[in-house]
């Protein structure tokens, strides 16, 4: 189950950025888990206080030549699907 | 009048005359201030017809309840006027501390009228008015009138002006505010120019009643907290508004070689982080807010930029890189540099020169017409064509009238590369891939505008804006919903930040400026009761003068369009195959019409000018 992560424009602090990171898991949250590992950090800045996805980044999910938004942590990921984590895009 | 001087300057330059006028409750409670103001005051006293670069136009300067605190960009102004790119109403905001400057001096609104017979500055202070030689000021840069106007006065005092492009009329020059904020849209810099108003100095003690000041200390504190300890702002804090680049060109909604297509080869040479590691010098905010998107850039090798200029933000590098396929950042500050210098919206610079480039790639320019050999992605042909445009050298002087002007002098079916909504420049969002942003790009007053409604990205989620009914995830390229979702977000995000005034990326969800807030804010300036639903309805009225303004100059819904090329697919990124036919736009236009309580030509019907409290034209 190895899904590739990567970063555009995010958590520059965390030394992530053009870093191609591969992971096993199966959800989002598994995923997010699994990266916390190697980037210490990450996950209270993309968890809210409320357990949920931080509303201010989007994580865009590539399946095949199929992309989406998993917004749920429970968003399910399967082997060979790339994940990228962006900034919510606002206008400016 | 709590958050008001309650006085109007007007200068008229023809016959070098200064008056005042009151201001009263019911005209600011009415309009709020910023762009409400000059709305109304160029609905008001400007004849329908006038030529935008006769003495004539209007220009007004206004700030807002807001402009006397230091809070998230409330110390900016509006500046509006008739533009000379679209002949429509246009209004450009300025950040920096503008507006709070103004009401320093007294007054909450200033409108320059006329035409001096040689160069002039305005000086004001809480003291007096003059109107000053400014003949030694003509001819140079903004960086030069800069120094040499801190030179001639004392500290403290701002300075707006206008380069070479304002005073040679190019249809889309700027006006910059101490050389690191510009009102960079609509032309207002070529109305300042044909003013012969070169520059407007400032400096004032007054101070403005706050109604409530303890309420709106407490206010800003507990929205600074959570500006800093939410994470809704903290990549717009780390990497400004360069963290749109990236995702811009992963969505496949970043306009690239002049919108022919959406993603960028070289994106890796110009996104937020190349930025950040080859040119970024640090950042700089706006009084009172701790977001500090503001970047700074300094290069030595291969070009010199000076950090003084502040830096590309990401309409900027968009608009002088991939539209124009260069991918190169520093070739970008530079040419951003040299727009900044010479008084050009890089905006519609970049898009205009795309617009050329395409002419040239199929023949239509060739390089005797361009007096240049201009191809995609070089950066010193970018540069001289920049040049000659400020000047009007060659074939910069045709260039220098926008792309719609342009197409239709060069014909030879260039028309159909003109990247324009109703004349202004297309910004660097491509609406493909968002059908809410080309329902306001179609359908915002002063055209196309990129900070006209919400963004379709931010509804991609739940509870996205409460306050507005939005709680429910919207798809950003689906039709369903959005030409309410637009007509709401015009008249908050569009039109009232510019009101009272306030910086719109802190009021984009997530972030801390929620609607409730902005009325609680605008309660503990005034001393008002207005409610959201009166506050919003505020911003519906002046949205609609604006339309009523346009109407009047001969306006409909024929304006109300997108270039052809967005008919055409996406070749490629994740947008692709996304359209917007004729046939979507005007499902679109039908449905935010009968929103708005506008007939099928779009124009506002009786039952809605009386339920806003405004007179037909
Ligand atoms: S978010 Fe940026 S542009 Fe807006 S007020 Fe703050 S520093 Fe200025």
């Amino acid at each position: 189950m190895a899904v590739t992560v990567r970063f555009v424009s995010v958590f520059r602090d965390l030394g992530v950025s053009r870093r191609l990171f591969v992971v096993e898991a199966e959800t989002l949250e598994k995923t997010i888990d699994k990266l916390e590992v190697q980037i210490p950090g990450l996950k209270e800045k993309l968890v809210d206080s409320h357990g949920r996805l931080h509303p201010a980044y989007q994580v865009i999910h590539t399946k095949g030549n199929r992309q989406g938004l998993c917004s749920k942590l429970d968003c399910p990921i399967a082997d060979g699907d790339e994940i990228v984590i962006t900034p919510l895009i606002s206008g400016g | 009048m709590y958050g008001f001087q309650g006085t109007m300057l007007i200068v008229d330059l023809t016959q070098g005359k200064v008056l005042t006028e009151k201001l009263d409750e019911r005209f600011t409670r009415n309009h709020i201030g910023g762009v409400g103001f000059g709305i109304r005051l160029l609905y008001d006293r400007l004849e329908p017809g006038v030529d935008p670069l006769s003495p004539e136009n209007m220009l007004v300067f206004a700030s807002g309840p807001l402009s006397a605190l230091g809070f998230m960009g409330s110390t900016g102004m509006s500046i509006v006027s008739k533009s000379p790119l679209t002949e429509l109403i246009g209004d450009s905001d300025l950040r920096g501390s503008f507006g709070r400057d103004l009401k320093s001096c007294g007054y909450d609104a200033l409108i320059v009228r006329g035409s001096a017979k040689s160069p002039v500055y305005l000086e004001l202070t809480d003291r007096s008015v003059q109107i000053k030689d400014a003949g030694d000021l003509w001819g140079k840069t903004t960086a030069e009138v800069q120094s040499i106007l801190s030179r001639r006065n004392e500290k403290g005092f701002r300075i707006l002006s206008i380069g070479p492009a304002g005073e040679k009329l190019v249809k889309y020059a700027c006006i910059s505010g101490d050389v690191r904020f510009f009102a960079g849209r609509l032309g207002m810099g070529a109305v300042m120019g044909a003013k012969n108003l070169k520059a407007i100095v400032m400096k004032g003690e007054k101070e403005t009643p706050i109604a409530d000041p303890q309420a709106m200390k407490n206010l800003m504190k507990e929205i600074h907290y959570e500006v800093l300890h939410d994470g809704s702002c903290d990549t717009l804090s780390k990497y400004g508004t360069w963290n749109n680049t990236g995702p811009s060109n992963l969505k496949g909604t970043l306009p690239t070689k002049n919108f022919q297509r959406t993603t960028f080869d070289e994106i890796d040479q110009i996104d937020g982080d190349a930025m950040l590691s080859r040119i970024s010098a640090g950042d700089r905010t706006c009084p009172g807010c701790p977001i500090g998107c503001r970047r700074v850039v300094k290069s030595e090798q291969p070009y010199r930029i000076s950090p003084q200029y502040g830096g590309p933000q990401y309409e900027t590098v968009a608009a002088l890189g991939p539209t124009v396929l260069l991918g190169d950042a520093v070739a970008i500050a530079k040419a951003n540099e040299l727009c900044n210098l010479y008084g050009l919206d890089t905006i519609s610079t970049g898009v205009t020169i795309a617009f050329a480039m395409e002419c040239s790639e199929k023949g239509v320019l060739t390089d005797k017409d361009l007096g240049m050999h201009l191809k995609w992605g070089d950066p010193e042909g970018i540069l001289q064509i920049i040049r000659m445009i400020a000047f009007r050298e060659g074939a910069g002087d045709v260039l220098a009238e926008g792309v719609k002007r342009a197409s239709e002098k060069i014909g030879r079916g260039s028309e159909e590369w003109a990247m324009h909504v109703k004349g202004l420049e297309i910004p660097m969002h491509d609406p493909r891939g968002k059908k809410g942003i080309a329902l306001a790009y179609a359908t915002a007053i002063k055209g196309a505008d990129h900070e006209s409604a919400m963004h379709d990205d931010v509804f991609e989620r739940e509870n996205a804006l409460p306050e507005l009914g939005y709680v429910k995830p919207m798809g950003r390229k689906e039709y369903q919903g959005k030409p309410l979702l637009v007509k709401k977000t015009q008249d908050l995000w569009g039109i009232l930040s510019d009101a009272l005034p306030i910086c719109k990326f802190p009021m984009a969800p997530p972030r801390p400026l929620k609607p409730n807030r902005l009325v609680s804010a605008l309660n503990f300036v005034t001393g008002w009761d207005v409610s959201l639903e009166e506050f919003l309805r505020v911003g519906e009225r002046i949205f609609n003068l604006g339309r009523l303004f346009n109407v009047r100059e001969g306006a409909d819904r024929t304006l109300d369009m997108l270039p052809n090329r967005f008919s055409e697919p996406t070749p490629g990124g994740a947008s692709t195959g996304e359209t917007i036919t004729k046939e979507n736009l005007e499902r679109m236009l039908d449905e935010y019409y009968d929103h708005r309580g506008w007939s099928k030509d779009g124009v506002p019907t009786e039952e809605t000018l009386k339920r806003l409290e405004l007179k037909a034209p």
